[in-house]
């Protein structure tokens, strides 16, 4: 099927859309971070250290993450949070820290290493609570990988104005949110993103994992109403408008888990001026990762190490 | 110097595979109507692998096999366990609709999550557990698992003995060497061909784990060396008597073709190697014509999710 570059996403941001986060990051913010950071001596190697995090947040819920430096760097490092993806374990950041980056890549609850008070599990997560945007699963799981953006800005050997994200499928709805919450983050990189056009995706593909939706509505259809209210307050479509810092996104044309329809549609909405965007043909849901890496690189190059 | 097949390595196999044959299968098949669909229905599976340990499964069935004779049978792919905690009914990306013409069975191999109790590994981290001692390794275990998936499987009056493939990395080709169930094979090697000789030439996950681990404990690079040498798909070729599909990487990957050439050459079933066009479409498109081709016939058409429909 031919892809619509001009689609336009069924999802509207609910008005209260910034009321309903503001109360839960009152919430959060309630909740004392209260980081720990162990040297994993396993994973470290000559040109890089790792560390094993923890911290609060919302629910008092304990998430984990890993966080890769390069040695001696002996001055202030720009920072990178990386998102997970969604059935991926989150990945020991050593290639961004090996390009001079603090990295950490976070591990949001029911990832492995985050799971002992809240795992609903996989298939499970995309829908767990979906009815109630107060119980949704995605309320503390956005909030833990914003929270990163904390850890970071308490860190010495960060310079809090050089901090971006970047991700791919769920990290790259991650990467939205956070970028649309959190001013601290300079620039973003989002490939292939999920979490973006909830109910458009679920007509546009019958592939995993945005088919559990499907299949939770085909089991209680009566409860759809309630599915698709609850999911605007989650949809990076309606985070999209608060996004002011430089942004790339690229999509394959050829997705067949994030349709590349609703990239197209999230691409519309980015409220930041300085937004390019990058089409693969021939390309799935890997995005045309083999490209688009030295995309990728030029990109915080210029925008967090000041490269022209 | 040539290299040259572990000391024992059939003795080892042997004996894994006497301890599985003594160890009932004893299948708990559950429906999951959330997953149950009006073309197949899903059940979740228990079964018990070595240890003893309880394992878990996805099963679908095409509702097909409700017909009217109750004999009509369907050929099945069988999901092999992953290096990843993540077990999926089938896999991401793929069209719900291949449930219709194929029995599916994914399993959790111990460790990943619906088969972590008592042992939950770690992403990173399984690949090392328990390297101590070939015995302790825990790939005994799951190479164990991963035959005892395709036990439950064929043991379906559903499938089609004649046409199972065997899906998945390295531990598809490890089910397919050690139980003779699996017709074909579609396997993207990762770690388990020359392990040590691989990770030397890299710093990516999943071989850096091995490199982790023996920048911690330089001392045991023999003794690992030797475990290893168990589980490596080239002494293990032999035995692949399926036809084989080998995705290899693109050629400036690890494991490139060329890299896999003593692989593909030592397996007994015809091999065909895919160079990666480093692309997951046309890879993936690639790999359902072929499946579609060898289970279904040259004539029928591949079940694809919507975004790759025009080009089948």
């Amino acid at each position: 099927m031919a892809v619509d570059k001009n689609y336009r996403s069924i999802v509207t941001r609910p008005d209260d859309f910034h009321a309903f986060w503001s109360d839960v990051l009152s919430d959060a913010n309630s909740i004392s971070l209260d980081p720990t950071i162990e040297k994993d001596d396993l994973r470290s190697t000559g040109d890089i250290d790792v560390f094993q995090v923890f911290y609060n947040s919302l629910d008092n819920v304990r998430v984990s993450g890993w966080y890769a430096v390069p040695k001696g760097a002996g001055r202030k490092l720009p920072a990178m949070i990386a998102s997970p993806g969604y059935l991926s374990d989150p990945p020991i950041p050593k290639d961004w820290a090996a390009k001079g980056y603090a990295c950490i890549s976070v591990n949001p609850r029911g990832k492995v290493r985050s799971r002992t008070q809240f795992d609903p599990g996989y298939p499970g997560l995309l829908t767990y609570g979906i009815v109630d945007r107060n119980t949704y699963s995605y309320r503390g799981f956005y909030v833990d990988a914003w929270r990163a953006v904390d850890f970071l800005l308490g860190r010495d050997e960060v310079d809090d104005s050089r901090i971006g994200a970047v991700g791919g499928s769920q990290g790259g709805g991650l990467t939205i949110t956070i970028s649309a919450m959190r001013k601290e983050i300079r620039a973003a990189s989002v490939s292939a993103p999920y979490l973006c056009g909830f109910m458009d995706a679920i007509e546009l593909t019958h592939t995993y994992p945005y088919q559990e939706i499907n299949d939770y509505i085909r089991t209680y259809p009566e409860r759809r109403d309630d599915v698709e209210r609850t999911l605007a307050y989650f949809d990076s479509m309606s985070f999209a408008g608060s996004i002011e810092c430089p942004i790339i996104v690229n999509v394959g044309l050829q997705d067949n888990v994030c349709p590349p329809e609703t990239g197209y549609a999230l691409f519309g909405v980015i409220a930041s001026k300085d937004k390019t965007f990058y089409e693969y043909d021939g390309h799935g849901h890997e995005s045309g990762r083999y490209l688009h890496g030295a995309v990728i690189d030029e990109f915080f190059d210029k925008h967090l190490k000041g490269a022209s | 110097m040539p290299m040259q097949q572990p000391a024992g390595f059939e003795e080892f196999w042997n004996e894994v595979g006497e301890e599985l044959s003594g160890i009932p299968v004893a299948p708990e098949v559950e429906p999951i109507p959330m997953r149950t669909t009006d073309f197949a229905d899903m059940y979740g599976v228990r079964i018990t692998s070595v240890g003893p340990y309880r394992l878990f499964g996805y099963l679908s069935i095409p509702r097909g096999a409700r017909s009217a004779s109750g004999k009509r049978t369907f050929p099945a792919i069988y999901y092999a366990p992953k290096n990843g905690s993540v077990l999926e009914t089938i896999p991401q990306g793929t069209s719900v609709f291949i449930r219709e013409r194929y029995v599916t069975f994914s399993i959790a191999c111990r460790g990943m999550r619906n088969s972590d109790k008592p042992y939950a590994a770690m992403y990173p981290g399984q690949l090392t557990d328990g390297l101590e001692s070939l015995r302790s390794y825990v790939y005994r275990g799951i190479a164990a698992d991963a035959v005892r998936g395709l036990d439950f499987l064929v043991s379906r009056p559903e499938v089609d003995k004649t046409k199972i493939v065997a899906w998945g990395n390295d531990i598809a080709l490890l089910a397919a060497a050690l139980h003779s169930g699996a017709t074909h094979v579609v396997a993207t090697p990762s770690y388990l061909f020359d392990t040590l000789e691989m990770a030397s030439t890299t710093s990516s996950y999943p071989l850096e784990e091995f490199n982790d681990y023996l920048r911690l404990h330089p001392d045991r690079s023999d003794e690992v060396a030797a475990i290893l040498g168990h589980f490596n798909l080239r002494w293990h070729a032999p035995a692949i008597t399926a036809e084989t599909l080998l995705l290899a990487d693109h050629e400036s990957g690890i494991y490139s073709p060329g890299a896999l050439a003593d692989l593909a050459n030592g397996i007994a079933g015809k091999v065909t190697v895919h160079e990666s066009e480093r692309s997951s479409f046309k890879d993936g498109l690639f790999t359902e014509k072929w499946l579609t081709e060898k289970l279904i016939g040259k004539d029928a058409e591949p079940i694809v999710p919507e975004h790759w429909q025009s080009y089948v």
